[in-house]
């Protein structure tokens, strides 16, 4: 296939799989539906008869909608080649760290390997941690050696320090994410010139996003310093630069974080309050530019990773609506975890009344 | 010989509390190959020993992590052979855990030498670097009145996010030594607020302090000598560690050994897995057993188990043959030639094993187009001088050394002397088209051989219709043998003959209506694609028939290799160079040449031969064994 004939075809192939992605109606639709139509409808049928326990729902429904999600990669990955399947591969690469995170501190804790194994994503081979040889390591000092074997020796050290110092180990979440990010945006810098300067943007919301919740919470839920705040965030974003990121964990109260956002981010943010709100409305921003890339983006594999972070985005409301109907919480408060209800609104706080 | 063993599968019922017996007892047999498929699941609902192989996973770990530190024999002899319990593996896997963390304390300990020896190297080289400033050191050691000051070593990776860090803290960071992993550091600022905040970026971003002596300005060699000791200091308790995990291992090895064997012998429990299911008392295991080895099977279980057992054996259905293990028993004699074929895939279930053929293609094949008495013996002796290092391949490389020796006699050269005796049956280069000739007829002797398994293979997969019309099926290998009818009647009597010419036709129309009728697609694509394919089977089987005239190709070309290395010799003036240009151009033939000729042999063998028969997709058969071998 020439790269003409490639681009087009994934264009193509973004565009129909986009019909996919929730929208409003259909999330409400969704959520109007029994169970059992819900699993027929995504293939969970075998997951809600079969799982005993609560725990084997949630592993069960998470790893049949990672495989559709990977499914659907596999089919936008066929055309690509080179840096461009790189990018899609790497953006994949998230759920190994969520992994690698949940291994660690599982082992920092003493864990043993009964209880970390089911907080772990069952991923394909593909981009699979050794996860058997890692969770089978007895002792967090023989994890630390096995990783740092191989290609995690920077987050390896974290780790040793947040082990040996007995610190928090916000540091090391910071290190693998960085760690993540920057591989996205070395990747970026390797695709060709048509594809670098839309995918910077997309990605740089990503980071953006990021930024900006570990910002208030490392400010304002943890009370850490401004300067340690810096260190642990990924000054790569689109609108959140470096000397604005400077300016923000230099300021001392929420509010006054957002007000001294960027225009577009401080519009999407008006009126927030708390960290759950913020996360919400940076979600739908984020998801907003997303689509933007999706209808409108000239490279086809900005559409295709946009196309996956939305899927991704509406996968997991699906699963937070699963689990709400498999454990019969109310209309209300599943509306809240799908993100369907405003945080703090009166639905909401009639939802906790009748249910927390 | 020429196909795997018949199979039949075989399920076995057992009191449940004999499945460790009986796994022991097929694996000691060697000829039982587990079936891992859910078989009478809703009656035999439970498959057994989750607990046990929970028990032998951690402990064949534990024993793999130990082998790095107690190396374990190449070869284990086990003593007496007996059922592994749960209890006793539980023990065992006990008493790996603690020596493992012995292992686990020395691979930290060393570690961390390792650590504090590359602190060492990086003072001194920071030491170094600060002797060659011409700055006060006193100005960078201890409290300062006004400055809040560390030296030390950043990881590589955060010294830029540090560096915009500190500067919110008021400080400034220096980078001033670099070095693969990590970078040295001067941090400096105003003492005050900030310090506590300071230290915790630091800490964060994975700074270690570099301490300076005080010593350094006015006695920089006493600071050297006392890293020169540090080092020698750590070298010795690296030693002490290595001769610490030394004696452990002495100590411990002959217990670590009698592990192993009780995880060999713990092993094919855990190997049966869900080949074995259960409901309460009563157990099945499933699996493929040859045919003829069913009986030996039941007398050893006879012989073992007081409890009564049950097998039932029967024959494979048409479904279940992709499933079947292929079971070609270890012949001495062909294994390097089944190790050549297995390169290239495993013969499904009742397909032709093509080792006895390839075994005698490729030898004939490498000694006509490398006839040479003098190579062909040289190959054959070095190889059996080798045998030690060659092992199973010996035999392989004596043969071809052999094979070319024997066309050496019929073509009658000896390292490249074409005249020293007269040819038994004639020398290449005499006439070279009948070479070309001779070796077109053995291709098409050869893909005649190769049409005739395919059809086989075809028939016995149950396949009648492939068998009959598909490539190299009945209608391929007729056209072919039609068409070559012909064009020999054409080139001795000039025409190409009625009979051939109504085979051919039919031949051709058969092979069109197949194609036509095979493919999916719309009118005019299936017309075009039969055509195309109809055709292509065609040009197949001439374009591999002309393949082999390389064999004719090479055995002249061997000759005018030789002819041209006596050329050159004959240049020399001295005897000596002479003798050292025909030894040399000898040598160069041999290895050259004989690299190339293998090469070719083995194309001949894979391109023209078994992608024609052989879909190299079958299952290896893999019995439960016991596992003395290496690993456990």
């Amino acid at each position: 296939m020439t790269a003409t004939a490639a681009q087009t075809y994934l264009k193509t192939r973004a565009r129909i799989m986009a019909e996919r992605l929730f929208s409003a109606q259909r999330l409400e639709q969704l959520l109007q539906s029994p169970l059992e139509d819900l699993g027929r409808e995504f293939e969970l049928e075998s997951v809600i008869e079969n799982s005993a326990s609560q725990a084997a729902l949630n592993r069960a429904a998470e790893r049949a909608l990672i495989h559709t999600l990977m499914l659907e990669l596999s089919v936008l990955l066929r055309p690509l080649d080179g840096g461009a399947r790189g990018i899609l591969m790497h953006w994949t690469r998230k759920f190994e760290l969520y992994n690698l995170k949940a291994l660690i501190r599982g082992k920092l804790q003493g864990l043993p390997f009964e209880q970390i194994k089911p907080n772990l994503y069952d991923l394909p081979a593909l981009i699979r941690l050794p996860h058997d040889r890692l969770l089978r390591t007895e002792s967090i000092l023989e994890l630390l050696r096995s990783l740092e074997q191989g290609p995690f020796a920077d987050i390896a050290l974290q780790a040793r320090r947040v082990y040996e110092e007995k610190n928090e180990p916000f540091s090391l979440d910071a290190a693998i994410d960085r760690s993540y990010y920057t591989g996205m945006l070395r990747r970026i810098r390797r695709v060709a010139d048509d594809d670098r300067a839309p995918l910077q943007r997309l990605v740089g919301t990503l980071i953006d996003q990021q930024n900006l919740i570990w910002l208030l919470r490392y400010r304002f839920s943890y009370r850490l310093s401004p300067s340690e705040t810096y260190y642990l965030l990924v000054p790569f974003g689109r609108r959140l630069h470096q000397e604005r990121l400077k300016r923000l964990v230099n300021q001392e109260r929420f509010e006054l974080v957002i007000e001294q956002l960027p225009e577009r981010l401080r519009a999407c943010m008006e009126g927030v309050q708390d960290l759950l709100g913020a996360e919400r409305r940076l979600e739908a921003e984020t998801a907003a530019q997303a689509r933007d890339c999706l209808r409108f983006s000239q490279s086809a594999v900005t559409r295709s990773l946009a196309y996956l972070v939305l899927r991704e985005m509406d996968l997991k409301k699906l699963y937070a609506l699963v689990q709400g109907k498999v454990l019969q919480l109310s209309d209300p408060l599943i509306r809240i975890a799908v993100g369907m209800a405003q945080h703090g609104s009166d639905e909401q706080r009639e939802a906790g009344r009748e249910d927390v | 010989m020429f196909s795997p063993r018949p199979m039949k599968h075989v399920m076995i019922q057992v009191l449940t509390g004999d499945l460790p017996q009986v796994s022991l007892i097929l694996a000691e047999l060697e000829l039982f190959s587990p079936d891992h498929r859910a078989l009478c699941a809703e009656h035999f609902p439970w498959v057994p020993g989750e607990r046990f192989r929970e028990l032998y996973t951690q402990a064949s770990g534990r024993l793999q992590k130990i082998s790095r530190h107690i190396p374990l024999a190449p070869q284990v002899q086990l003593g007496g052979v007996h059922v592994i319990s749960e209890q006793e593996l539980e023990e065992t896997n006990r008493w790996l855990g603690q020596v493992w963390e012995r292992c686990s304390a020395h691979e930290e300990g060393l570690r961390r030498l390792g650590d504090e020896r590359q602190m060492v190297l990086q003072l001194e080289q920071a030491l170094e670097n600060f002797g060659e400033l011409n700055i006060d050191l006193g100005l960078l050691q201890g409290e300062r009145m006004f400055l809040d000051i560390h030296v030390g070593m950043v990881p590589r990776a955060n010294v830029t996010q540090l560096k915009e860090a500190v500067t919110l803290a008021n400080y400034l960071l220096f980078a001033y030594m670099e070095h693969e992993k990590s970078v040295h550091v001067i941090v400096v600022g105003p003492k005050g607020e900030h310090e506590r905040e300071l230290r915790s970026v630091l800490d964060t971003a994975g700074f270690r302090a570099l301490p300076i002596p005080p010593e350094l300005q006015h006695e920089p060699e006493r600071v050297r000598a006392e890293l020169d000791r540090r080092k020698l200091e750590l070298a010795q308790q690296l030693q002490h560690e290595n001769e610490d995990i030394r004696a452990c291992a002495n100590e411990l090895r002959e217990q670590f050994e009698q592990s192993r064997g009780i995880l060999i012998m713990a092993e094919p429990f855990v190997r049966i897995d869900t080949a074995a299911r259960s409901a309460g008392q009563l157990s099945i295991i499933s699996g493929w057993i040859p045919a003829r080895d069913i009986p030996r099977i039941r007398a050893a279980l006879e012989a073992a188990l007081d409890n009564p057992f049950r097998i039932d054996a029967r024959s494979p259905s048409s479904d279940e043959r992709p499933l079947v293990p292929s079971y070609m028993p270890d012949n001495r004699l062909m294994t390097p030639f089944a190790t050549l074929v297995k390169q290239y895939g495993i013969p499904r279930y009742g397909e032709v094993d093509p080792t006895a053929i390839f075994a005698l293609t490729f030898i004939l094949m490498f000694g006509m187009m490398f006839g040479d008495v003098g190579h062909g013996a040289t190959i054959a002796l070095t190889a059996w001088l080798a045998r030690s290092k060659l092992k199973t391949y010996t035999l392989f490389v004596v043969s071809i050394g052999l094979s070319a020796a024997l066309f050496g006699l019929l073509y009658g050269s000896v390292f490249g002397y074409e005249h020293l005796f007269e040819a038994l049956w004639i020398a290449p280069l005499s006439d070279p088209v009948r070479m070309l000739s001779l070796a077109l007829q053995w291709g098409v002797a050869f893909l005649v051989l190769i049409s005739l398994i395919s059809i086989y293979n075809r028939i016995i997969q149950g396949e009648l219709v492939r068998a009959l019309f598909d490539n190299n099926g009945v209608a391929s290998a007729l056209l072919y043998l039609s068409v070559l009818y012909g064009l020999y009647n054409y080139y001795t009597d000039g025409r190409f003959g009625i009979a051939a010419a109504v085979v051919s036709a039919a031949a051709l129309l058969a092979l069109l209506v197949y194609k036509l009728i095979q493919t999916r697609a719309s009118p005019g694509e299936r017309l075009l694609v039969a055509l195309i394919e109809t055709f292509e089977s065609l040009t197949s089987y001439a374009s591999n028939t002309l393949s082999f005239l390389r064999v004719a190709a090479f055995s002249l070309n061997h000759v005018a290799l030789a002819v041209a290395v006596f050329t050159l010799a004959d240049t020399m003036v001295s005897l000596h160079a002479h003798i050292i240009t025909v030894v040399c151009g000898n040598l160069f033939i041999l290895v050259l040449e004989g690299a190339i000729v293998t090469i070719q042999a083995l194309r001949l063998e894979y391109y023209e031969g078994f992608s024609r028969f052989y879909s190299g997709d079958g299952l290896e058969f893999r019995p439960l064994r016991l596992n003395t071998g290496g690993k456990a």
